[in-house]
């Protein structure tokens, strides 16, 4: 089955909203999604941390080039060994570290962007919405240091109140071996 | 002394020798950036060292293949159809295209995609296509099956390769401390390697990826922020008087905390039963924090009364570090001088809680591989070291490695390791330079053998 058609498999509550509730709520996600993407280019990581719930996971698994016989390895599963395998508590370390004077991977910061595109409703669980995008990272670093990830997110996103909160977010990458000094920055 | 040979041409012996001066610890920077210098590590040391393959528990099947290299040669390490690790070049006998072009897998046997010829999963060449239309039957297949390792063994079921038939067996050529290193990934039992390998590019040289895995100077200021993170208490794993350095034979160096005599004694009073309850407890205390397990008392016979203190940093030489508290190895793979490519593998005791194994799979995430806390902090260190040995002028100015050079008297066990007990030194960094040089200085290894330096005495 496609990814295509894998997403329209599983959209319960999806169907039943009409085209402009759909609209509206796809412009709302966008909009929250480009939010988001600028808070940590704009170096506002203490907001950006606010947005995420405190039962949120953030996750990014190891990719593997395979042959197509064996493309059930090619990413690693959760319990197995990945890059990023956080919890609330994990990503307040995280940001601490950026606010602590003493990160040093990142002074002088890096100068980042988030391209966030194909925003893909995948399904509407109750309060939570599951979203595909794809993503291209830029990261330029010093005057030399050029990185560029680019890779497909999940991200689930869930209604709070008035506010919309990031519960879920994973995160997969088109490169295997990374080609970067180190992954400093938040994707 | 500025570059005086051409591009490209060899170092002499006497040069080399130059480059690092046991006398007062001062490195010269030309070893980082020089090219000709770096094809001759790839030759004297990567082609005749036993380099780390993996762990018996990532192919644990007929056809299980993992692809890694020697050097910059890649190999694929593969189990056979007798249940035998083979190492072969990953380049076809005929035009020299990769076998494998994936990291790991299952395969029958390795067919090349040019133009099919087809390898059994020992090297043996055993399909050609067109063999009697084409060849005319005048080709003897025997004659191109795939090149491999000269030897491979294993100890605790991580497998090494060498090129070099003259190598001496693996045990030997781990020695005591090497032995020691590999000892401490199994002081809680037998293990098997976590699915997934963390993979990265570092634009360093690989020399200083190396050298400071036996540096405990640089963790309170480059890793602070770490700490102030709150995953760990840089002060309370420092111990900056408690620590000590391993020598071993063929430039294999521990260096990092030790055990306290003291504590040692009272650790070897519990019972197995009662060291686990301890680390239990102190994983229990704080949630965000791994303690160090306490080793069980058959890893004391294992490891030596010396061994057994150990809680410092393994590096086997050339490339492979074994991580503190033996949970993780890393090694450090060549890609031309100013480009190393580091690779983490997690190594768990097979009969851990599972509970347990969870939390030690987040932490090491945490800690190490390129998002890590910890290691996040590194790479831009080492490369941009590596990039001012470039300059003209500035690789005219040797790296002092100078700490604690004379201060330090050798001691040894009744197992013949040698060892400084002391506070945060470069002893390790120094023995590591003196041995390398041996190495890119020896056309054999019967003079590797003849020149080795002998292990410290007396004063160091």
């Amino acid at each position: 089955m496609s990814q295509a058609m894998a997403a329209q498999a599983e959209t319960p509550g999806l169907d039943r909203l009409s085209l402009s509730q759909r609209m509206e709520l796809q412009f709302e996600i966008e909009q929250f999604l480009y939010a988001e993407a600028a808070m940590i280019d704009g170096r506002e990581y203490r907001t950006w941390l606010d947005l995420w719930t405190e039962d949120c996971s953030y996750w990014m698994p190891i990719r593997r080039t395979v042959t197509l016989s064996d493309i059930e390895q090619e990413f690693t599963k959760p319990g197995d060994m990945s890059f990023y395998d956080d919890d609330k508590n994990s990503l307040t370390m995280r940001i601490a570290k950026m606010e602590s004077g003493s990160a040093w991977s990142e002074d002088p910061p890096s100068r980042t962007r988030h391209i966030v595109a194909n925003v893909r409703i995948l399904r509407i669980t109750g309060n939570e919405t599951a979203v595909e995008v794809a993503f291209i990272l830029y990261r330029s670093r010093l005057n030399t240091e050029e990185n560029m990830w680019v890779g497909r997110r999940v991200d689930k996103i869930r209604r709070v109140g008035d506010d919309l909160k990031l519960c879920g977010r994973e995160i997969y990458l088109d490169q295997t071996l990374i080609r970067a000094t180190n992954l400093s920055t938040l994707f | 002394m500025d570059l005086e040979r051409k591009p490209g041409e060899t170092p002499s012996k006497s040069e080399i020798c130059s480059y690092f001066d046991p006398s007062d610890g001062t490195l010269d920077r030309r070893v980082f950036s020089d090219q000709a210098l770096y094809d001759l590590e790839l030759k004297n040391i990567y082609a005749r060292a036993w380099n780390f393959m993996c762990h018996e528990s990532q192919i644990p099947n007929i056809g299980d293949y993992f692809i890694t290299y020697i050097g910059e040669d890649q190999v694929i390490v593969v189990r056979d159809k007798q249940g035998e690790v083979q190492v072969l070049l990953n380049t076809c006998r005929h035009r020299g295209n990769a076998l494998c072009r994936a990291e790991q897998g299952n395969a029958k046997s390795f067919v090349c995609s040019y133009h099919g010829w087809n390898y059994d999963l020992n090297g043996d060449l055993i399909g050609v296509p067109g063999l009697s239309s084409y060849y005319r039957k005048d080709f003897d297949k025997s004659q191109w099956g795939l090149a491999k390792a000269a030897q491979v063994d294993h100890l605790h079921g991580f497998y090494f390769a060498t090129l070099d038939p003259d190598t001496p067996p693996l045990y030997d050529y781990l020695g005591e401390v090497g032995r020691i290193g590999l000892g401490m990934l199994v002081a809680n039992g037998p293990v098997e390697v976590v699915n997934g390998v963390q993979k990265n590019v570092i634009d360093c040289n690989w020399k200083i990826a190396v050298d400071n895995l036996f540096d405990w100077y640089h963790v309170q200021y480059s890793h602070a922020s770490a700490g102030i993170s709150g995953i760990l208490d840089i002060a309370s794993i420092l111990h900056p008087n408690n620590q000590m350095v391993m020598f071993g034979e063929y430039g294999h160096a521990i260096s990092g905390p030790v055990i306290p005599q003291e504590r040692q004694a009272e650790i070897d009073a519990l019972s197995d039963e009662e060291k686990f309850a301890v680390t239990v407890a102190k994983m229990t205390e704080d949630p965000n924090r791994l303690p160090q397990p306490l080793r069980m008392s058959f890893a004391k016979d294992m490891l030596g009364p010396t061994g057994v203190r150990c809680m410092g940093h393994p590096n086997i030489f050339p490339n492979l570090w074994v991580s503190t508290g033996g949970t993780q190895l890393s090694l450090r793979l060549p890609r031309g001088p100013f480009e190393t490519e580091i690779w983490w593998f997690t190594v768990l005791p097979k009969a851990m809680p599972e509970e347990m194994k969870k939390k030690q799979v987040a932490f090491t995430t945490h800690l190490f591989g390129p998002a890590g806390l910890l290691e996040q902090d590194d790479g831009e260190n080492w490369s941009q070291s590596t990039r001012t040995s470039r300059g003209v002028v500035s690789r005219g100015y040797r790296h002092n490695l100078a700490m604690g050079l004379g201060q330090d008297e050798v001691l040894y066990d009744e197992r013949g390791a040698a060892r400084v007990e002391t506070a945060i030194s470069e002893h390790a960094q120094r023995w590591l330079y003196t041995n390398w040089m041996n190495w890119l200085t020896a056309d054999s290894w019967d003079e590797i053998k003849a020149n080795n330096p002998a292990l410290p005495k007396g004063r160091v």
